[in-house]
């Protein structure tokens, strides 16, 4: 099967491949699988708690050459973004970008997955600092 | 499969069309499409393969297409669609793995293209580090092969160890044919479904870094 140029480029030059503290607030980790193509993806973003922008955005992905470059663009794509404007990537953007065909559609849908994972995390990881310090204040 | 003989309408007495050839006049039914009643077996997880084998060869005897040669034209292609189902069939449910994937699906479990919900997060998180390590051994330029052996073997134990858990799901099933167990063999199967996916990467010795 013929990558698209801009899967290629993507593959063999991946934008943002490294990983986030993980254990920092302000870091959204998300890890999504395709258990049918044996593809496991890893995508974070660091946001700025001041006013939601993300700042930093970086992945690691096991799979084929679709599902690195879909996670590569989205990567690009986050950073600058805030966090409800990231949540408007559509799988069909990255589908259109990269000029997938049908039979790796499902990589887009994995990075979908993996923005949606990382930044469900972070909101996770906000409300629940919020919960702490309300608690500290009553107490 | 119809319950009334396409050749002789059932009209004799004591004449069924449910087995594969009618009670009352003989004449070939169209095949059954679920693999289990094309067998006669019940639908079940643990086969014996011995009793599976044999039952094959007694089918492929009973419906060669060359015993219908002297037969209507609708008996010949009955006996050719039958040979094909029974070749499938026997390849399905010969393997434990094709064999499970198939109840699945007869049960109404999608087990086509799936995503990260029907993943165990920390599958996941075991996964990612695998490959991680296996990474890490493949950069390494200096002579990996040993290393590469040891996560195969660790592989293959993480293979086998779902495999026996599988084997025991299938037994419970078997027992209960309770659903919530197949959910759980569909989270088997996909753990699996990584683990050969990263012995096939360990098995391969890399030849571009």
């Amino acid at each position: 099967m013929a990558y698209s140029d801009k899967v290629l480029d993507h593959y063999n030059h991946p934008r943002n491949v490294g990983s986030l503290d993980k254990s920092s607030a302000s870091v959204g980790t998300g890890m999504v699988g395709a258990p049918e193509c044996g593809d496991v993806m890893k995508l974070q973003i660091r946001v700025n708690e001041e006013n939601g922008i993300i700042e930093d955005a970086k992945f690691k992905t096991f799979g084929c050459g679709s599902a690195i470059a879909s996670s590569s663009l989205a990567t690009e794509w986050l950073k600058g973004k805030t966090v409800d404007e990231a949540l408007q990537i559509k799988n069909t953007d990255i589908v259109n970008e990269l000029s997938l065909p049908p039979v790796k559609i499902h990589c887009s849908v994995l990075a979908e997955d993996a923005i949606k994972a990382a930044i469900s995390d972070y909101r996770t990881k906000q409300s629940s600092k919020v919960n702490t310090l309300a608690e500290q204040t009553v107490a | 499969m119809s319950a009334v003989c396409w050749n002789c309408g059932g009209g004799a007495p004591g004449a069924e069309a449910s087995g594969r050839f009618c009670t009352a006049c003989k004449a070939l039914q169209p095949p059954a499409t679920d693999y289990f009643e094309f067998f006669e077996l019940p639908r079940q997880l643990v086969l014996d393969p011995k009793d599976l084998e044999k039952r094959f060869y007694a089918l492929s005897r009973q419906l060669h297409p060359d015993l219908f040669s002297r037969k209507s034209s609708r008996e010949q292609e009955y006996s050719l669609e039958s040979a094909a189902v029974l070749n499938d069939a026997y390849r399905v449910l010969k393997d434990p793995i094709a064999r499970a994937l198939y109840v699945l699906k007869l049960e109404g479990f999608d087990t086509g293209e799936q995503t990260t919900k029907d993943v165990p997060p920390e599958l996941l998180e075991e996964v990612f580090e695998l490959n991680m390590a296996l990474e890490e051994l493949r950069m390494g330029d200096t002579d990996v092969l040993p290393q590469l052996e040891a996560a195969r073997l660790r592989f293959e134990n993480m293979r086998d160890e779902t495999d026996a858990e599988l084997q025991t799901k299938f037994g419970a099933w078997d027992a209960s044919h309770e659903r919530n167990i197949l959910t759980e063999i569909r989270g088997l199967l996909n753990r699996r479904k990584y683990v050969t996916n990263l012995i096939d990467k360990a098995s391969h010795v890399p030849d571009r870094v």
